[in-house]
């Protein structure tokens, strides 16, 4: 099966500067990968780029069977349609209650059965637990109930992966921990995650591939766990902030399959 | 499936749509009373215009018959409204009536000429369709001379024609500035959307999907302001003609103008409020997300 996205030697330009260079990423389905980096160090370009609100000017990219290289703007929707984006800030449509903001992607995406509909609206709901709150305006939730609407808008058309801006940035630790286990949850379930988050913590405890943004370059646990496993097991032992190199793979010997690695981990934290 | 919350978004939506409406059609109002004037004022210049008088006098000794035949081919012509043709007999009583004086009982014969007044087509009221007129009229034999006033003729085409450029100028600028002016009110009620509408962008929904409850809602907002504009138009000439009642046989002459000066309000209404939400909404649509704030 082809890689869910398959980067090669990527500049990614932001107004102008270019941000990332020769970025060169593949991510298989059913991944789950961090993307870490400091401010600023062109982890939401990069993300942005994948969901192709940014043109890739050089370099090769492919995400979802979509070439982001001769992308038009009227196929930009059908790209979409096929990945789950989730946001720091939640992005939820503020006009209209829960439920009508999941409405209103299946009516966006063509859905026309009122009864098919309203079962995949409620699966959504069922997965992140929150249908009893699809009454609610997205004002009059918590910010952790608010990203739950978010996750399950992005599952709505079972995409085949999702994108998450540092999904867990505005909320404490406990809602992390949800959001957390559910972002697990579904990758388990064979969606691709991939997360940009500066929450170090979060890495530790529940370890997968890391992707991290420094210098312009993208750098790969992957690949580095590869090369040189003792060190990049130390980088994960050692506390957070602005370390020097970098991350990995908390099981090398699972490289092939990297959602297995968090699966068990899951587990066995059950 | 429509919250409480819902209800008080939707109000409050209306409210800033109500602004939104409230200026357009103070716009149109402020375009249909121009245009109500102007067309106002072709129907008075036209008016005026068919006032003059052409006295076509004929030579003496005519028979009646070649008179009113005459009469006829000229009450054919394009250029000519109407034709009536004044005796002999009938000139000399309104000589004396006007002069109150009997002069044929002084000169005890009838100095004056018989004669076929014509009134002439306002378009046809221009000095050289007046001079070509008066070619053609000549050639027959019957005529002796063609009077006319022609200095009223000359200053009064001079004057409508600046006072209907000058008014025509005002209505194009006016036009332009409300295109302008509504075309920024959309824009402005758009803006506090602009995230929506990027949001709706993000989860896969295409333009024109995001854009047809927009243009919907635009579309809605033009007519509603067209009728608010169209009954202040209607409330300002029922007034003005309570004061000046002169306009009222003017108007009812008219029926269809004004019929399609309200029409014309109507369409514009809903065409500039539509063309301008499309026009809003895409560019927020071709926006990068950065580009946002």
């Amino acid at each position: 099966m082809a890689n869910l996205i398959h980067l090669e030697k990527v500049t990614i330009y932001q107004s102008g500067n270019s941000i990332l260079a020769d970025v060169s990423i593949e991510m298989e389905p059913g991944e789950f990968v961090y993307l870490i980096g400091k401010t600023g160090s062109g982890k939401s370009s990069l993300l942005k780029t994948l969901y192709a609100e940014l043109p890739i000017v050089e370099g090769i990219g492919v995400i979802a069977n979509f070439n982001l290289n001769t992308l038009k703007r009227k196929e930009v929707p059908m790209l979409r349609r096929k990945l789950g984006v989730v946001f720091q800030d939640f992005q939820l449509l503020t006009d209209r209650n829960v439920y009508n903001n999941l409405l209103f992607v299946l009516k966006a995406t063509g859905w026309k059965n009122k009864t098919e509909i309203d079962a995949r609206i409620k699966e959504a709901f069922d997965k992140v637990g929150m249908w009893e709150k699809r009454n609610k305006m997205p004002h009059e939730l918590s910010g952790g109930e608010q990203q739950k609407v978010a996750i399950a808008r992005a599952l709505l058309n079972h995409p085949e992966i999702i994108l998450a801006d540092e999904p867990t940035g505005n909320l404490d630790p406990d809602i992390s921990d949800d959001i957390m286990q559910l972002l697990f949850e579904i990758s388990k379930a064979g969606c691709a995650v991939l997360m940009a988050t500066h929450n170090y913590q979060l890495l530790e405890k529940y370890p997968s591939r890391i992707l991290k943004c420094e210098d312009h370059k993208v750098i790969d646990s992957k690949i580095q766990s590869n090369a040189e496993p003792t060190e990049s097991e130390a980088i994960l032992a050692a506390d957070h902030g602005p370390d020097p190199v970098i991350d990995q793979d908390i099981l090398p010997a699972n490289d092939s399959e990297p959602p297995m690695s968090s699966e068990e981990y899951i587990l066995s934290n059950d | 499936m429509s919250s409480q919350g819902e209800k008080f978004e939707k109000r409050r939506l209306r409210g800033s749509y109500a602004s939104t409406i409230v200026s357009i059609s103070l716009v149109l109002f402020m375009l249909g009373l121009l245009g109500f004037i102007a067309l106002h004022g072709k129907i008075l210049s036209d008016y005026a215009k068919e006032k003059i008088e052409l006295m076509v006098l004929l030579k003496e000794n005519q028979k009646e018959a070649d008179i009113l035949q005459f009469k006829k081919s000229l009450d054919v012509m394009p250029a000519v409204k109407s034709a009536e043709y004044i005796t002999k007999q009938q000139a000399a009583e309104v000589f004396a009536k006007s002069e109150n004086d009997d002069f044929i009982g002084i000169l005890d014969f009838n100095p004056l000429p018989a004669s076929i007044n014509l009134h002439l087509h306002a378009q046809f009221t221009t000095p050289s369709n007046i001079a070509k007129l008066k070619r053609d009229i000549l050639k027959n034999d019957m005529v002796k001379e063609i009077a006319f006033d022609k200095t009223l003729v000359g200053s009064m085409n001079d004057n409508l024609e600046t006072i209907s450029l000058v008014l025509l100028i005002f209505c194009g600028l006016l036009f332009i500035i409300s295109i302008a002016l509504i075309n920024n009110t959309i824009r402005l009620a758009l803006h506090s959307k602009r995230f929506l509408i990027k949001t709706m962008q993000l989860v896969g929904a295409t333009g024109s999907f995001i854009r047809r409850p927009f243009i919907e809602t635009g579309i809605v907002n033009g007519i509603l302001a067209s009728v608010i504009a169209s009954g202040l138009l209607a409330g300002v000439i029922y007034l003005g003609q309570k004061e000046i009642p002169d306009l009222i046989e003017i108007e009812l002459q008219n029926a269809v103008l004004f019929g399609s000066l309200f029409g014309i309000i109507f369409v514009l209404g809903i065409l500039i409020s539509w063309f301008s939400t499309y026009l809003a909404v895409r560019k927020y649509l071709r926006l990068h997300s950065d580009d946002l704030y």
